[in-house]
């Protein structure tokens, strides 16, 4: 036995605190709630100096399983973390790391799959891995993601095959636990031993090929040797289990079960469920009878053995799944245990519920009625649990009038594209566009002081005539369209931040289309998308494959700045010193190491015909580029606006003061005001020339996420960052000065 | 580490406590400090955890604590029904929010208010219970520590069992070894929430009728609810009453002062300023006819845009008066049945949030 301590913490925290004591070489991971603390935890222990893994926040989950890929052909120790749709993202790379058979260790933090979308949990986004060759462990509790993470990096290494350790999202990752970990972190590693990888490609005096190409019959082969590798685990995984038992006083088996050995009716769940079946299991044994509960802590390879020495008594089996595999008659575990059932020629009667679905909570009271089912002749092999038919006296209540073409197009902000090919535009007058009306409803659930709503309000009042709408994941999303209501008068589609500018395309092109076959009445509509910095780091490609198509339509970027739905994390938009959740400030780090994203000047060279940038400090050259956007999205193809966007949460200032913090980025021209049409470059406003330039520390002692820099520990960063400010403004005068640029 | 016996448990074995707050208070930290005190310094197996996703300022946030004897398992993950402790840190939340769902005459109500426990049990619609006041707001401003650190105070008095040298040691040990400097502050409001929390209890007298801990259900169900989850209901947020968001300030419009230039409505994240049609100056022009107060978060960035002091800042509580609310004017409904509701967000980190609220020093 090694020595323990007591810790409270979350399991996404103890789950960082395993990878801090094996201090992986590389984490590559992409912030995705609900495992993002995990990277978060991590960012803090390495601003104090506490270990030495490489933490790089890539712009996709997708790019982040590559980083983790290439970082273990390379021979070292690999960890992320990630859920749901960032799981699936990635889910293209799960084969391509267990098919070459390098090890890693993967935590997923288990959240229902989008859409709808919801960041709760259920287990939907973990069985799409089932059959990716990867080992999958299931934790029940903080203390098990904690212990399953030290075991899951042994069995990688032994059987050279990628791990997965599941857990429950928020119901584990979240809730804080008493719990005990290794005192020392030198009884991790001596656990552990050390890495020596059988390939790498590293390795130069004796060069590999890593990912040949392949087909029949070798792949057939190939396949083989990763299924033996999976046999071979299943019994590597005992072994580890017993060794770790061992050091550490916990024992951890490949299925549980409570009270099931003489237990005539079960119930199969897995995960935080497990626990709240037991209590239900005691007061249906209080009432005489014979229940017991039973769970898989592994999914791959499935315990068939273990499983069924648990429950081969039983004359009912519920099993109950946090998810669905729609069409078959019951989720994946359903189908799993019939299977191992009937194999062992075993003909208990299962029961099958779909329940907890989007992080609806389990109450005990609901197990054990999910354990009386068992008891009744005639219950339904199928079924939902905690579904309700809804009140069916309800009557939609529309609150307002559908935004008309005719009200929303009073023309008081006009452009139209010269024959010289610039946009003019006439009106953009802020009183009188009050007249304009909002296609936005308030009582949306923005944080006060929010510069979401503002930026998208100007934009739309420069916009007149039919809208139809588009966001991308984010801020502006979620607090807009929290179900059953939506802050939205006009139509609106939102599709997660990979993809909404292709989505808005094939929006457009419908519209073309069913407009060239008569199915839909002449006339001008302006689609919109309006997305996030997050979105435009994720959805980069998706928005320049749009640009290069040149598609009708405008994207607004809010900038703000960082990931602030999921708690700010650093966006590559992310002023550079800022300190976010994944860029913390200690004595190892001083906030984000990297400058800022330029992506008006990314989206100019796709050589589209509008890029602008807009403030709320200048409301009035809003307005009018909004117009200007407008024209040429009708008249020449896309258009693209980035807002600088205030986030008083995240950013640590005052809600009341956003617009003159907006209006000092404006000043020292971290955020200028400029447009490229057609090519040519034009200032909207020179604060050198009006005298009001100031330097970018004026800016950055105006909000809590910056402050810091403004200190003389700092000061050689604060004057790279000055620096790069001015060379970007100074390329951007010359461009103005000369047509050519 | 001292051994602590629970003076009572419910059916399933657990002590429970819940917090109810908005977000920006620190309840979340709080919730987490009794978790760990449970476990680390009073020898009890313990549990806490929010109500996930939704920190953001001014969203109603919960957050849970379970706790049982260091050798039971804590099995239970959902929400705590009937608390023994309920912790109420905004006042104004009182019958805005269902924050007394599931109340019993055992629970201790504590609610940081300046009012007395008779006022309070009034506001809160009390049918029994023992209900604690403390002023934390005060206290946390003049001891220059946080509401959520007098609120631990307090909540250790009302309990009747948890050691406030437990309470002291936890501080030091947790918010006091990352901020120092704010350690002896944080220690003052704690001992000034413990001696300052007072009580009274109330028997179900049939004054107020018991409030049950019931699941939220919405009206559309599967029968219903369109496919896809399809909304058809364009602009429904205008239903949403988000005026428990508010810290204590509006914006107050003096018509006679205003210009009609229209900043305000370009600052203004709510859509609150009702513009319409008439006359200034003899001229034709958009006029700002008022204000949407439903819809007001209390952001004050109207206040600050306003170049003539049309709009300045009010103490909410100073202008009780709703009739200079103006009503939503494209409004094509009578009646407007409002539900109260907060900011909404998928807040789920907490690294960042503390670290803002401590250097912020007074929420």
């Amino acid at each position: 036995m090694k020595e323990q301590k007591v810790l409270f913490e979350s399991g996404n925290e103890l789950a960082a605190y395993a990878a801090k004591q094996i201090n992986y070489h590389v984490m590559g991971y992409y912030p995705i709630t609900p495992s993002t603390q995990i990277a978060e935890s991590l960012d803090a222990m390495k601003a104090e100096g506490r270990h030495d893994i490489s933490l790089i926040a890539a712009e996709g989950e997708h790019s982040a399983a590559g980083i983790c890929y290439g970082a273990s052909a390379g021979g070292g120790r690999v960890f992320n973390a990630t859920s749901a749709n960032g799981l699936l993202y990635a889910l293209e790379q799960l084969p391509v790391q267990s098919g070459t058979r390098f090890p890693m260790v993967l935590n997923v933090a288990c959240r229902t799959v989008s859409g709808p979308l919801s960041i709760k949990g259920d287990h939907s986004d973990i069985m799409y891995t089932l059959n990716t060759g990867w080992i999958i462990l299931f934790a029940d509790t903080p203390q098990a993601v904690y212990d399953m993470n030290i075991c899951a990096l042994k069995i990688a290494e032994a059987v050279k095959l990628p791990v997965i350790v599941a857990f429950d999202g928020f119901f584990t990752s979240h809730q804080k636990r008493r719990c005990q970990v290794f005192a020392q972190d030198e009884d991790v590693r001596e656990f552990l031993g050390s890495y020596d990888a059988e390939y790498s490609a590293l390795d130069l005096e004796h060069p590999v090929t890593i990912g040949s190409y392949m087909n029949e019959p070798d792949l057939l082969n190939n396949k083989y040797q990763l299924h033996l590798a999976m046999e071979q685990a299943k019994q590597e995984i005992p072994k580890v289990f017993n060794e770790y038992a061992a050091i550490s006083g916990r024992s951890i088996h490949e299925a549980e079960g409570y009270r099931n050995e003489d237990a005539e009716i079960l119930l199969f769940v897995l995960g935080s469920s497990f626990h709240t079946a037991k209590a239900a299991a005691d007061r249906m044994r209080e009432r005489g009878v014979k229940a017991g509960v039973i769970t898989s802590h592994l999914l791959r390879p499935f315990p068939k053995e273990a499983l069924y020495a648990l429950c081969a008594n039983a004359k009912t089996i519920m099993a109950a799944d946090r998810q669905d595999s729609y069409g078959a008659g019951g989720g994946n575990m359903t189908l799993e245990l019939k299977a191992m059932l009937q194999e062992h020629g075993n003909t208990s009667r299962v029961l099958s519920r779909i329940y907890g679905l989007g992080g609806r909570d389990f109450y005990v009271d609901e197990a054990v009625e999910m354990l009386e089912e068992c008891l009744k002749k005639d219950s339904s092999t199928f079924d939902y649990f905690g579904i309700y038919p809804g009140d069916s006296s309800l009557e939609i209540q529309q609150y307002f009038a559908p935004v008309s073409e005719e009200k929303s197009s009073p023309g008081l902000t006009t452009a139209a594209v010269d024959p010289s090919g610039r946009a003019v535009v006439k009106g953009g007058r802020v009183n009188e566009t009050t007249a304009m009306p909002k296609r936005l409803a308030p009582g949306h659930g923005a944080c006060p002081g929010c510069g979401i709503p503002v930026n998208v309000n100007l934009l739309l009042r420069g916009i007149e005539g039919n809208v139809v709408l588009l966001f991308q994941t984010g801020c502006g999303m979620v607090v807009t369209t929290g179900y059953p209501k939506t802050a939205f008068k006009v139509p609106y589609v939102h599709n997660l931040f990979q993809n909404g500018a292709a989505t808005l395309a094939g929006l457009v092109e419908m519209c073309a289309q069913r407009q060239k076959r008569g199915e839909l009445a002449e006339g001008d509509i302006t689609f919109i998308m309006v997305s996030g910095d997050g979105g435009m780091d994720i959805g980069m490609g998706s928005a320049i494959g749009t640009a290069l198509r040149n598609n009708h339509l405008i994207l607004l970027e809010y900038d703000n700045g960082g990931y602030m739905n999921t708690g700010y994390q650093l966006s590559y938009s992310t002023p550079m010193g800022a300190k976010s959740s994944t860029s913390h400030v200690g004595e190892n780090q001083y906030g984000k190491q990297f400058f800022h994203k330029d992506t008006p000047q990314i989206m100019a060279a796709t050589n589209i015909p509008y890029v602008a940038t807009v403030a709320e400090s200048n409301p009035t050259d809003f307005i009018k580029k909004a117009a200007k956007a407008k024209a040429y999205a009708k008249q020449s193809g896309m258009a693209y606006l980035k807002a600088l966007s205030a986030c008083p949460l995240n950013w640590g200032d005052k809600p009341n003061k956003e617009r003159g913090v907006i209006g000092a980025a404006v000043d020292c021209c971290y955020f200028p005001l400029y447009e490229v049409e057609n090519g040519i470059t034009t200032i909207s406003y020179d604060p050198e020339a009006r005298n009001k330039k100031i330097p970018v520390a004026d800016w950055f002692a105006l909000m809590g996420r910056t402050k810091h820099m403004t200190k003389d520990a700092y000061r050689d960063i604060m004057e790279a960052i000055q620096e790069e400010t001015d060379r970007r403004w100074a390329r951007l005068k010359a461009r103005a000065k000369d047509p050519l640029l | 580490m001292s051994q602590i016996r629970l003076p009572e448990t419910n059916e399933n074995g657990y002590y429970e406590i819940r917090l109810e707050s908005i977000g920006g208070l620190g309840a979340n930290l709080c919730g987490k400090l009794l978790g760990e005190l449970g476990a680390v310094y009073l020898g009890l197996n313990s549990a806490s955890f929010s109500s996930y996703g939704s920190e953001k300022r001014g969203s109603p946030v919960k957050a849970f604590i379970r706790w049982c004897g260091e050798d039971e398992e804590i099995r239970i993950n959902s929400p705590v029904e009937n608390p023994h402790i309920l912790g109420l840190f905004h006042e104004a939340m009182a019958g805005k929010q269902p924050v007394m769902a599931g109340v019993t005459e055992y629970t201790k109500v504590i609610v940081n208010t300046d009012s007395t426990p008779d006022e309070m049990r009034e506001k809160l619609k009390l049918h029994a219970g023992e209900l604690y006041c403390v002023d934390a707001l005060k206290i946390a401003m003049e001891a220059k520590s946080r509401i959520n650190m007098v609120m631990l105070g307090a909540i250790a008095k009302a309990s009747g069992f948890i050691p406030m040298e437990a309470i002291e040691q936890i501080i030091r040990d947790t918010v006091g070894k990352k901020y120092p400097q704010l350690l002896e502050c944080n220690l003052l409001g704690a001992r000034l929430g413990y001696e300052s929390a007072w009580g009274k209890a109330y028997r179900d007298d049939g004054k107020y009728e018991a409030v049950p801990y019931e699941e939220t259900k919405n009206r559309w169900g599967y029968e219903n609810a369109p496919i896809g989850g399809v909304n058809p209901r364009f602009g429904s947020t205008v239903s949403n009453d988000l005026s428990a968001s508010r810290e204590g300030y509006i914006p107050l419009f003096i018509q006679e002062r205003c210009i009609n230039c229209g900043l305000c409505d370009t600052t203004c994240p709510d859509m609150v300023f009702q513009f319409k049609p008439g006359e200034y100056k003899g001229k034709a022009a958009m006029v700002n006819a008022g204000l949407d107060y439903h819809h007001c978060k209390g952001c004050l960035r109207c206040v600050e845009v306003c170049p003539t002091n049309a709009l300045v800042a009010g103490l909410e509580r100073e202008h009780p008066d709703k009739q200079w609310f103006v009503r939503n004017k494209d409004l094509i409904v009578d009646r407007l049945e409002f539900e109260d509701a907060g900011a909404n967000s998928w807040v789920t980190s907490e690294s960042y949030l503390d670290e803002r609220r401590i250097e912020g020093g007074v929420v």
